[in-house]
């Protein structure tokens, strides 16, 4: 039999005889583990794996880990729990057990990493920095995947050992770069020479550096080249100082800078601050304060006393002299005016002039003795009256009334007029101002505004000097054009400012007549002639206008005088025409029974002594509102001429052209009384008159029975003596017939032609027989010759004229008898 | 090779397959067909040995090799029910499978033919017949015996036809 086959024959046995290996379940085992614990055979912590098959005891889980991290120098935990298959809780557990134990070990961001990791981590890092010469901490830690903060303090105790380079502001550099770089910087800082600021020059030179080392080359930061350069600083090696650290101010800078402001200042004995400010030096006074304690600092310049002793000199002398100076012409050109008036305050001579009022500075620059002002402002205002005094005397009146009402109506007023000088000045600028007291004045002032506006324009024509006339009407012009989009408020306000800057002379003027006055100023060459007439003019005006306030004051008493004159004088008059329109009025009585009669005469008494009154009434009247309401003066003139024409018989429309000139009230009361006027009735118009009278505080005297007597008797006196020299026999018997009815009725008639013959008729029972045949001849006869004469025709018809001289012959004829009636029974 | 289970499948894969086609009759080559049928045996031992499913023990009854006895058991509610096992290596073989005995049953279920051979399922022969010669004795039991007891003992034992031999000897007694 076959060997082998025996021999398979055996294995086979040995295989069936063999014990069969015994398998248990899962789960027996963990209920046979668990069986375990129960009964503390097991008296120790059992982990299990995340696959749930294993168990595990901490120790050999802590040795798994540590077998790992010495393996691998730097693991993450979660990369342990997943190789040793442990939950991430157990192996976190066990780390720091671990880590805490091994001090060569560290726990960072849930890595381990040993003592060894870093060391062959510095050992690569050097080998990178020998190529590279310089490597940035954030790249390694990019690198790494660690934080910068965590490789500076790995690397920190390896530099010099492992890593032979030097940490500097994150990065890492070998002594060779570090050495390459300072040499840089040295050069640069040496090669500066005005102050710089070290950043600029820190980021030129990395652009320098990125070129040289190309692209790939790492910024450079200027902290960097900061510390190097302080140490460069502090060996000597380069000269200067730092400011505010940055600032870095070579020494050589401040040597020259100190040089040029030396050798400046020594040769002019002044320094602007501009220079100082241009040489880099911002706190010029300070710095020359200090370099130069006798030096004076002055607004815009630093000057040595002997220059305020220059100055002295010539101040003195023109003081001295009665004349005045420039400072600025004697100072050199950098001097500015402020500089001027300030170096001016600190000359002796100029101090003591200024405290004795023997000087004057103005312009700030400009000295003017006293004598010199004195004089200049005697002739200004010389040139004042003598061209001020026409103007002024034709409407002095109308102006100091109009001062007076406002001198009156308040104290600001006054306070105005002073502003106004100021105000004038600046004009457009105080417009804004202006137009804001405007609007919150406008619901006031808009009542007034129109009358405001109307006011002034006379006022500017008259009293404004003709020669300032051009410059007066071009600010009215412009100021219109201002004020043509503002509120009629605004116009108000800007009206009477303007108002109040008429009034007195302009800086304009006054500038063009000190430059006539005194050439010098021209001749001096002074290049902007304003600069020192503005001042000058300003200084004066304010005198000229007190002077001239003075002069309007007298003004306005004398006028104050003419007008209660001129009141007492209308007074007069109405009391007489209006006593004896009473008079007459009284005569009319008689003829009361006779309509037609009663008309005719109160017409012809109306239109004869009644308009007499009333035009002279309303002539007064219109003056005195001209003069004191605010009414134009153009209203004036045309009464002026109303008067020069001697328009006594006013017919109705220049009448109510007069009314205008009334204000509201007393124009409705003069219309009525015209109108009463052209009524027929004596007492309407009496009422009428009466009333406006009153409106105008002028009292009507009533006729009481002593007053008529001696009215009467010096009417009829009157009478008798034009009777006895009257020699037309025509206007001789209205003469006669009136004196016949104040010696039989004592009432003083007046009557026109036509009522003659009725008033001669109501004589018949008064008069005797013979006395009333000669008044009634008369009164044919002069009926036929006015009738001839009315019918004449210049035909030269001989018959008719014949017959009218021969009449005429017939009345002188009988005209002695006719005044023998009269004059005897007067007598008698 | 549906109609077995995965045990059954996963571990018939595992018995190493024979190469030699040889009947009892061929003199050599059948000593080498032995000496495969015996490797393959160990092999399928073994490996139910190290499962813990060991589950017979056979012998070769006569030099040639072409009778085979031992015996068989299955554990059923805790209990060992072991039989007698026999079978003869026919004279066609490889191509027709062996056709297993178990005597101690014979008459005691529909699923066996006269002189106690099990009836094998329908798809043991097309997959004998397949696999021929790479089948061996160890395939035969795998596919044919194993499932066999598995679905056929648990009935018998409910049924009462079999007993345990310690019910046995209390009944005897």
């Amino acid at each position: 039999m076959d060997e082998e086959l025996l021999e398979l024959q055996r294995q086979f046995e040995f295989a069936q005889q063999a014990k069969s290996s015994i398998r248990l379940s899962d789960r027996n085992v963990v209920e046979l583990v668990q069986k375990l614990q129960e009964l503390q055979i097991i008296d120790f912590d059992l982990l299990h794996t995340i696959s749930g098959k294993e168990y595990i005891t901490p120790e050999q889980l802590r040795l798994e880990m540590v077998a790992e991290i010495k393996k691998l120098g730097r693991v993450s935990v979660i990369d342990l729990a997943d190789t040793i298959g442990v939950d991430l809780y157990h192996v976190e557990k066990q780390a720091q057990h671990i880590v805490s134990n091994d001090s060569s070990l560290m726990l960072i961001n849930g890595e381990v990493i040993s003592d060894s990791y870093w060391d062959t981590v510095a050992e690569e890092i050097n080998e990178r920095l020998q190529e590279c010469s310089q490597i940035a901490l954030a790249e390694l830690a990019a690198q790494l995947q660690v934080g910068s903060e965590l490789i500076v303090t790995v690397l920190e105790p390896r530099l010099g050992t492992l890593v032979k380079g030097r940490l500097e502001g994150g990065q890492l550099y070998t002594p060779a770069y570090v050495e390459r770089v300072s040499a840089m910087v040295r050069g640069a800082a040496r090669g500066i020479t005005v102050p710089m600021n070290l950043s600029a020059l820190w980021s030129s030179l990395q652009l320098l550096l990125q070129e040289m080392d190309g692209a790939t080359g790492v910024a450079v930061e200027g902290s960097f080249f900061q510390s190097l350069f302080n140490g460069l600083v502090k060996e000597g090696e380069i000269l200067g100082y730092l400011r505010a650290g940055v600032n870095w101010t070579p020494t050589v800078f401040a040597t020259a800078q100190k040089e040029s402001i030396d050798s400046f200042f020594s040769q002019n004995s002044f320094i602007s601050y501009d220079v100082l400010h241009k040489l880099g030096i911002p706190q010029p006074i300070q710095y020359l304060q200090s370099r130069y304690p006798e030096g004076i600092p002055l607004v815009t310049i630093f000057v040595h006393p002997s220059m305020i002793e220059m100055l002295d000199g010539a101040a003195e002398d023109a003081i001295e002299g009665g004349s005045w100076i420039d400072s600025l012409s004697v100072l050199p050109a950098s001097f500015g005016s402020q500089d001027a008036f300030k170096i001016l305050s600190l000359c002796r001579s100029v101090q003591v002039a200024l405290k004795s009022n023997e000087a004057l500075i103005l312009g700030e620059s400009f000295v003017f003795s006293n004598g010199f002002v004195k004089d200049l402002y005697d002739r200004l205002e010389n040139e004042m009256e003598t061209f001020r005094l026409p103007g002024f005397s034709t409407t002095g009146l109308c102006d100091d009334l109009h001062t007076a009402k406002e001198i009156k109506v308040g104290k600001d007023s006054s306070s105005s007029l002073t502003e106004s000088s100021e105000t004038g000045n600046e004009g457009g600028n105080n417009k804004q101002a202006y137009e804001k007291v405007s609007k919150r004045k406008k619901g006031k002032s808009s009542g007034n505004a129109k009358s405001g506006a109307a006011e002034i324009s006379p006022d500017n024509q008259e009293s404004v000097p003709s020669k300032s006339r051009k410059n007066q009407r071009k600010g009215k012009d412009t100021s219109l054009l201002q004020v043509s989009d503002s509120k009629p408020g605004a116009k108000k306000e800007l009206d009477k400012m303007k108002e109040d800057n008429l009034s007195i002379p302009s800086e304009e003027w006054l500038i063009q007549k000190i430059m006539m006055l005194v050439p010098d100023f021209e001749e001096q060459g002074i290049i902007d002639l304003e600069l020192i007439l503005r001042p000058l003019a300003n200084h004066f005006r304010p005198m000229l206008l007190n002077s001239r306030k003075e002069r309007k004051k007298v003004a306005f008493t004398e006028n104050a005088q003419r007008m209660k004159h001129l009141l007492d004088n209308l007074q007069r008059k109405l009391d007489e025409s209006f006593l004896n329109m009473q008079l007459f009025e009284k005569a009319l009585d008689l003829f009361e029974d006779d309509q037609s009669t009663s008309v005719i005469l109160h017409r012809h008494l109306l239109r004869t002594t009644a308009t007499a009154m009333l035009d002279t009434l309303l002539l007064n009247l219109g003056y005195l509102q001209c003069r004191t309401s605010t009414t134009s003066c153009k209203m004036e003139l045309k009464l002026k001429n109303l008067k020069i024409q001697n328009l006594f018989h006013l017919v109705l429309e220049k009448e109510l052209l007069l009314l205008k000139v009334f204000q509201d009230l007393l124009s409705i009361k003069a219309v009525a009384v015209v109108e009463a006027l052209e009524a027929k009735r004596v007492e309407t118009f009496i009422t009428a008159l009466r009333v406006i009278a009153e409106e105008s505080g002028l009292t009507l005297k009533k006729l009481d029975k002593k007053l008529e007597r001696t009215l009467l008797h010096s009417y009829r006196k009157d009478l008798t003596s034009q009777v006895s020299a009257e020699t037309d026999p025509v206007s001789l018997l209205p003469k006669v017939v009136s004196l016949l009815y104040i010696q039989v009725y004592s009432k003083a008639l007046q009557a026109p032609g036509r009522a003659i013959s009725v008033a001669v008729s109501r004589l018949k029972e008064k008069l005797d027989d013979s006395a009333y045949r000669i008044l009634m001849d008369y009164h044919s006869a002069t009926v036929t010759l006015l009738s001839l004469i009315s019918a004449a025709t210049d035909d030269e018809q001989d018959c008719t004229s014949d017959r009218t001289t021969s009449k005429r012959e017939l009345l002188e004829s009988l005209m002695p008898a006719l005044k023998g009636l009269v004059l005897s029974t007067s007598q008698s | 090779m549906e109609g077995w289970d995965p045990n059954t499948k996963s571990t018939l894969t595992q018995i190493p397959l024979l190469s030699i086609k040889a009947g009892p009759r061929d003199g050599a080559a059948w000593t080498q067909r032995l000496k495969e049928e015996y490797k393959g045996l160990i092999a399928y031992t073994s490996m139910n040995k190290s499962n813990d499913n060991d589950w017979f023990r056979i012998s070769a009854a006569n030099p040639e090799g072409t009778r085979w006895t031992g015996k068989c058991w299955y554990v059923h509610n805790l209990l060992k029910y072991e039989f007698d096992l026999q079978f003869d290596i026919p004279v066609t073989y490889p191509s027709t499978a062996p056709e297993i005995e178990l005597p101690q049953l014979d008459g005691k279920t529909h699923k066996m033919y006269r002189g106690g051979k099990i009836c094998l399922t329908v798809h043991f022969k097309p997959l004998w017949a397949k696999n021929c010669p790479r089948f061996g004795i160890a395939h035969a039991l795998c596919l044919g015996l194993a499932p066999w007891l598995a679905a056929e003992v648990p009935i018998l034992v409910d049924s009462g036809m079999i007993k345990h031999k310690d019910d046995v000897a209390t009944s005897i007694l």
